[in-house]
């Protein structure tokens, strides 16, 4: 019995190791892989398809890869992707952090790997990273809320919805609206209240329900992403709050990304202005710079490439809604 | 005529002579499978000749299993989670389960970070309890200090040890259930990672500690030393102390231990912090690797752990389990894990083949529990 475990074993060694090596050629389609940290909002999910589309319709194979929320998972599928032997890795990593380990990992092996707008935390690794200028659109989204709080002829409460800070974007949207904060010292009734939604609509719910309840005269709000605006909806719409712009109680609000929810809300007039990625720019972006790398041979290809982005308002939704992702494919549902 | 008749019924005699002897070597060759059946699934190795029948099966349709690189990668992903496997193993043989084994990863984690790290973002960490006093602008409390490698360390194993004992402590005295104890302790040192950090990832730790899981001669890692040296420990201690004996004394009858003198109370303790001893040391290798303390680390880890000790034929009701079972189930598990993303299945496909085949493995179990007992 054990002689037969043992040639057994060998077996197992040998043949594998024969019909690798006969197996051994590659064919000549370019593969990219796609490792994504999971597709919770529509801004991801959006992209996602912006991608892999863009990439097929490029005669290109796709590896899919769902981390589910885990660094350590997309860390290892990552090492099994470039084991495959694909061209290039594109990622949309959990966090900063988790994006630069992930990008030294693929450096080692040579494998060109673009990050898709969640940045890595430094720039220590050699990536393509295509983001959108996060403090920029939220500033103009921001400073649109301004000027209809302005008109209100009073000084306002406001409030921002922070996403998780270890994410760059969460940062740079932070800082954007507290920026429009420091121009105008003298429209605020009170300091900005920041509420954490660390990403994640359930822990968003439960600490605008306290913040509202601590704070019941907030009437300025921005979320540093659309996909929370069902929450807000949740939590104003029983206090007499989730109203057009034209009702009295309307507490002026405005989000970030862009998306369907937001576009169907600007053209219902329940929000004031969001600010926009264009997602369908910063993929094209992505993909041409991975694909220039692999054509050249360039396994660490490095280049930061900004989407300058803009906010869609109430006062430019007639002009500028049509470069909204959220916008075209929310007429295209209708 | 008659004699035509005759033969015709002798004949037939011998053929039926002869029928009733194929039907008995049937019978045989039916008993001989069954029993070599029995014997393949009773045997010790019944999963790692499942594994070599599987990479068998595998290997045409998966070429690219056997490439070096691939090995490595198998190998890397399966020492940290052999290491906190086997702190698990500890405690199943006692008939006990520690749910708590991530969140000791994360806190082991986050903790050792503090300790160790050389520089933080003022702008993430302001707001974390730990501000002003743990973490600075200079970086952890010992981020400078050229101790701050075995200081963040033996800070890590001391978390896991009295997280341990915590949860040991609980079962063993005040007669707990393992479950309810650490879920809870499961549930506390999770949201307190969370809370000390504001659920951000400490970075900058010392280039010695990165090297743990980059350091590699040939084949051999720091990871697979660390793994297997721990894996060598965990099997004698188990075969070859006392301790061993009194563990599966205590997993088979806890009264019938303590009645026959064997310490059940200071012996569930001492599992326990085995458990959390391992995990911190997981923590290690996984923070390390990924270069970075993490809250949220090894939160989706419990499964992998309970189901390769499961795989590997440690049973849940106590009693039975050895370290070799636990390194085979964490072997299966692995190759597993990694054949289906070469095969490049979906996320939730992977996850529903994981749970089934744990789910098929327990069942195993109890058909291999019945046949021991028809047998005895």
């Amino acid at each position: 019995m054990r002689k037969g475990i043992v040639v057994l074993f060998i077996l197992c060694l040998l043949v594998p190791s024969a019909i690798f090596a006969a197996g051994a050629q590659e064919s000549d389609q370019v593969t990219i892989a796609f490792c994504f940290q999971d597709l919770e909002t529509e801004f991801w999910v959006a992209g996602h398809k912006a991608i892999t589309e863009t990439l097929r319709e490029n005669g290109i194979k796709v590896i899919e890869k769902n981390a589910n929320e885990d660094a350590n998972r997309q860390l290892e599928q990552v090492k099994d992707v470039i084991t495959q032997g694909v061209d290039g890795v594109i990622i949309i990593p959990q966090d900063g952090e988790s994006a630069v380990t992930i990008a030294k990992t693929c450096n080692e092996a040579g494998v060109p790997i673009g990050v898709f707008n969640r940045p890595p935390s430094d720039k220590s690794a050699k990536n393509l990273v295509v983001v959108a200028n996060n403090e920029v659109i939220a500033e103009a989204a921001v400073e649109h809320m301004a000027q209809e709080a302005m008109k209100l002829g009073r000084k306002v409460h406001p409030a921002i919805m922070v996403g998780d800070l270890g994410d760059p974007n969460a940062v740079g949207r932070r800082q954007g609206f507290m920026n429009v904060i420091e121009k105008y010292p003298d429209l605020w009734a009170y300091e900005p209240v920041e509420i954490p939604t660390k990403w994640d609509a359930n822990v968003a719910l439960a600490n605008l329900q306290s913040a509202m309840q601590a704070n019941p005269d907030i009437d300025f709000l921005f979320t540093s992403s659309d996909f929370l605006f069902p929450v807000i909806k949740s939590v104003l719409a029983p206090l007499g709050k989730w109203t057009t712009i034209d009702d009295p109680n309307h507490v002026i609000l405005a989000g970030l990304d862009g998306d369907v929810t937001a576009a169907q809300l600007l053209e219902e007039g329940y929000i004031d202005a969001t600010g926009v990625q264009n997602l369908f720019y910063e993929a094209d972006l992505m993909i041409d710079a991975m694909l220039e790398a692999i054509n050249a041979g360039n396994g660490t290809p490095d280049k930061w490439m900004d989407d300058p982005g803009f906010a869609l308002t109430q006062a430019n939704l007639d002009t500028r809604a049509e470069e909204m992702w959220g916008w075209v494919l929310y007429k295209e549902r209708q | 005529m008659k004699q035509q008749t005759l033969v015709k019924i002798k004949s037939r005699i011998n053929n039926w002579g002869k029928g009733k002897a194929d039907v008995q070597d049937a019978q045989v060759e039916i008993s001989r499978g069954r029993s070599l059946a029995k014997k393949i699934l009773m045997s010790e190795y019944f999963v790692l000749y499942l594994t070599i029948l599987y990479l068998l099966v595998l290997t045409p349709i998966i070429p690219r299993l056997w490439h070096p690189m691939n090995i490595q990668n198998v190998l890397s992903n399966m020492w940290p989670l052999l290491v906190v496997a086997i702190g698990q193993t500890f405690v199943l043989i006692l008939a006990g389960i520690d749910l708590s084994q991530t969140s000791v990863m994360a806190m082991s984690s986050v903790v050792g970070a503090v300790v160790m790290t050389s520089s933080v973002d003022p702008v993430l960490f302001t707001k974390s309890p730990l501000w002003g006093i743990f973490l600075t602008d200079q970086g952890g409390l010992m981020g400078s200090s050229p101790l701050a490698l075995p200081a963040g360390i033996l800070a890590m194993l001391l978390v896991g040890l009295i997280i341990g004992f915590l949860n040991g402590f609980s079962v063993a005295i005040f007669r707990m259930p393992p479950f309810i104890v650490t879920l809870v302790s499961m549930m506390l040192f999770s949201a307190m990672a969370i809370f000390l950090t504001k659920s951000e990832n400490i970075r900058h730790l010392p280039e010695a500690y990165l090297q743990i899981s980059k350091t590699q001669f040939s084949v051999v890692s720091m990871s697979m030393v660390i793994a297997i040296v721990l894996a060598i420990v965990a099997h004698i201690t188990l075969n070859r102390t006392l301790f061993g004996k009194r563990l599966y004394a205590v997993g088979i009858n806890t009264t019938a231990s303590e009645i026959s003198g064997v310490p059940a109370r200071r012996t569930i303790i001492t599992a326990y912090m085995v458990s959390g001893l391992c995990a911190s040391i997981a923590a290690i290798l996984y923070s390390s690797r990924l270069e970075m303390g993490r809250p949220t680390l090894g939160s989706t880890l419990f499964i992998d752990i309970v189901g390769a000790n499961i795989i590997g034929g440690v049973s849940l009701s106590g009693g039975k389990g050895k370290v070799t079972w636990t390194i085979f189930g964490v072997f299966f598990f692995i190759i597993l894990a990694n054949s289906l993303n070469m095969l490049n299945l979906s996320f939730y496909v992977i996850d529903m083949v994981k749970g089934s085949v744990i789910l098929v493995a327990a069942l195993l179990d109890v058909a291999r529990s019945r046949i021991q007992k028809a047998q005895n």
